[in-house]
């Protein structure tokens, strides 16, 4: 085999030792070595230590799985299956709410202005801090908030509803405000990339709003629809702040018990707990993939994009 | 590496502090490295600057606004970092980030000093070096965990105190039909009573049931056999007590932090709640009625304390660390902590003159007060609170399960 690139210097030294493959190949297996010592290996770590005993600070390597008996003895099984439940309940809910919010903005807003104002609206709540976005809503469903005023001065009720604020209905509320634009976003993004040809020849071959609903623009916004569920579960199962603001800590969830136990120390329960969190992550991977194999898969929801 | 010569003797334990993530890194531990690295790039130690004393500190001891008087009286610029007074945060910081190559003084809750003694983070004191020390009255010298009763080294000093309080709860008398103060009232109110069925709370962490089990002890529903340091199976008991009352609807919520108190007070949720005293001093300024208790029962005591960083020895900034150290001990700090927040220091006993000599406020009605609540308050015998118990992490997971439930 001969080669015709021009070499400059033929002892190049350490170069010599270095396989000549193409730069893409060099860049592709650079990132590579750093999502795996950036990212899996400390996982890696964690599901090690989740497995030690220790003190504090102190570890010792004795491997044991008294971490996961102890975590689950205290209510943490109870705990998760809130979180998770109260997750995907609230991304079903925005994914209801953002989807037809989505298509109007991409698709039937035509007034650049108010498309800029929405934008505006979407984008000004990630400003403010996290407490600040929800902690306005106390004094709307307090005891003495906006709605009991209402509803009393109406007389539809003659004391005030105590469950608006403190309980799960007001986490619910307060993660639906809170993370409509991560899925209102992507899927908007999605809608845009919609050719309007594709919609107009739907309409021209004699197909129904619905049907060129479900059958040209719901497909093609899969991509955006799986990017808004990944952008709204997995954040709002890592989120402090509704929990603890809108449940009054009476609806404890993930993050809250994770900063619990990592304010006493207790690194190894806190490891436990990040252990099976993975774990119900990669579930939810498997459930994934099986729910779009009838569509091609991963790459076939998001090889609409290329189109 | 070392062993825990104390608890667990069998076992061969690893500390984990930065230095010992380096080791393990040449090593060529890719795991524990990983971190250290990461540390290594963004922490920076820094070098001792003339006339610059670095501190870290908690939220509820800052004096708001500047360091002014204390540049004024010392001639040294002050440079604070605040931290939460949660343990496990703050040891961290202090012991797997060595905060001691970057702060000459450290101060949280009390009951930490004996974890920074063992791990070499905090070095002893010369008490000689700060004039004002030998005025602070012995019954504070001698405070338990505190200043000069730590092992192994009993009868030295190891920390100075910066502020304390001994906390009870608020309650709306006009609203409860309850005495006020100094008139005494139940820990009831917050715990089990029908006046504040629905409308009580209480805090969301290990103190609020080590209270919580100071009230069964108090009221002989719980034999306890060392208030100061309870076992799993009394955490276990208390965690059971307070679940049913959760079941019975007695909290409104469980708050975590001084905001939260604040809010809920103001709006109306609650009529009886376990929280700071400038919580409610914040609520009556907006035209609540509320009033600090006068506890039946028992006060949960408590200091935070100052330490210095035992890295202040090699960068050679000894001398303006206890020149820094001796102004919170001058009554500068307590003339205005005191009537800022309510909170004591070593020496309220200055602050007074401080001020008349400094032409500042006329306090003396303030801080007299402030002494009086004191002295009675620190009268009851229960309990002196401590950041860290032995069952520590069994508490919160007790607490944790309360909040679970």
């Amino acid at each position: 085999m001969t080669s015709a690139v021009y070499s400059p210097n033929k002892s190049s030294g350490l170069r010599d030792f270095i396989p000549h493959l193409p730069a893409g190949v060099w860049s592709l297996s650079g990132f590579s070595l750093l999502w795996f010592g950036g990212i899996v290996l400390p996982l890696l770590a964690i599901i090690l230590v989740s497995f030690l005993q220790g003190r504090g600070l102190n570890i010792n390597f004795d491997p044991t799985i008294k971490q996961y008996e102890r975590f689950f003895s205290y209510g943490g099984g109870d705990m998760l299956a809130r979180s998770v439940r109260i997750a995907g309940t609230v991304t079903i809910i925005e994914l209801l709410l953002a989807f037809p919010f989505a298509l109007w903005l991409a698709k039937g807003c035509k007034n650049n202005t108010v498309k800029l104002l929405t934008f505006t609206a979407l984008t000004v709540p990630f400003f403010l801090s996290p407490a600040a976005r929800v902690i306005v809503w106390r004094s709307v469903f307090g005891i003495n908030g906006v709605v009991n005023q209402v509803l009393l001065g109406a007389g539809i009720v003659d004391k005030p509803v105590l469950w608006l604020i403190f309980s799960e209905f007001s986490v619910h509320f307060g993660f639906i405000g809170a993370f409509f634009p991560t899925m209102v976003w992507p899927i908007f993004l999605s809608i845009s990339l919609i050719d309007n040809d594709y919609l107009e020849a739907s309409g021209d071959l004699g197909a129904s709003r619905l049907r060129t609903l479900l059958h040209i623009i719901f497909p093609l916004a899969l991509p955006g629809i799986v990017a808004g569920f990944v952008f709204t579960f997995i954040p709002m199962l890592g989120d402090a702040v509704v929990s603890s603001y809108m449940g009054g800590n009476n609806v404890l969830m993930l993050a809250a018990q994770v900063q619990s136990l990592i304010g006493v120390s207790n690194f190894l329960v806190a490891a436990a707990l990040a252990a099976v969190v993975l774990a119900i992550m990669l579930a939810f991977q498997v459930l994934l993939w099986f729910a779009l194999k009838p569509v091609g898969g991963l790459a076939g929801v998001f090889a609409s994009l290329r189109r | 590496m070392k062993s825990d010569k104390g608890k667990h003797s069998k076992h061969f334990y690893f500390p984990l502090t930065r230095r010992n993530f380096i080791r393990g890194a040449v090593a060529g531990s890719v795991i524990a490295g990983a971190p250290a690295i990461l540390k290594g790039l963004t922490r920076r130690v820094k070098a001792a600057e003339k006339g610059v004393v670095r501190m870290l500190m908690t939220a509820p001891t800052m004096i708001p606004g500047d360091w002014k008087r204390f540049e004024k009286d010392t001639g040294l610029k002050m440079e604070d970092t605040v931290i939460k007074d949660d343990p496990g945060i703050f040891l961290t910081e202090v012991q797997v980030n060595d905060a001691g190559d970057r702060f000459d003084i450290i101060s949280t809750l009390s009951g930490t000093e004996q974890s920074l003694i063992d791990g070499g983070n905090i070095m002893q004191m010369e008490a000689s070096a700060m004039p004002n020390w030998s005025g602070m009255p012995a019954s504070i010298q001698s405070m338990p965990y505190l200043v000069r009763d730590l092992s192994p080294d009993a009868g030295k000093v190891w920390g100075v105190p910066l502020a304390m309080n001994a906390d009870s709860f608020g309650y709306k008398p006009s609203t409860l039909g309850e005495p006020r103060p100094p008139e005494e009232a139940s820990w009831s109110l917050v715990f089990e009573s029908e006046k504040t069925m629905g409308r009580s709370s209480t805090g969301d962490n290990y103190i609020y049931l080590w209270e919580a089990l100071a009230y069964l002890k108090h009221t002989g529903q719980l034999n306890v056999t060392d208030i100061l340091n309870p076992s799993p199976e009394e955490a276990k008991a208390t965690a059971d007590f307070l679940i049913k009352r959760k079941e019975a609807g007695q909290f409104r919520l469980f708050w975590k932090i001084f905001d939260d108190q604040i809010a809920v007070m103001k709006n109306g949720e609650v009529d009886a709640i376990r929280c700071w005293e400038p919580a409610v001093n914040e609520v009556n300024k907006a035209g609540g009625d509320w009033v600090y208790a006068t506890a039946k029962e028992f006060y949960c005591k408590w200091m935070h304390g100052m330490y210095i960083t035992s890295q202040v020895e090699e960068r050679g900034n000894l001398d303006e660390v206890y020149t820094a150290l001796n102004w919170f001990l001058s009554g500068g700090y307590a003339a205005a902590i005191t009537p800022l927040r309510g909170y004591l220091n070593g020496r309220p006993d200055l602050a007074v003159d401080y001020n008349n000599s400094n032409g500042l406020e006329d306090i003396s009605t303030t801080m007299d007060a402030a002494q009086e609540k004191m002295k009675l308050k620190f009268a009851k015998e229960d309990f002196w609170f401590s950041a860290v118990p032995d069952n520590l992490q069994e508490m919160q997971a007790q607490m944790d399960r309360v909040l679970n439930a």
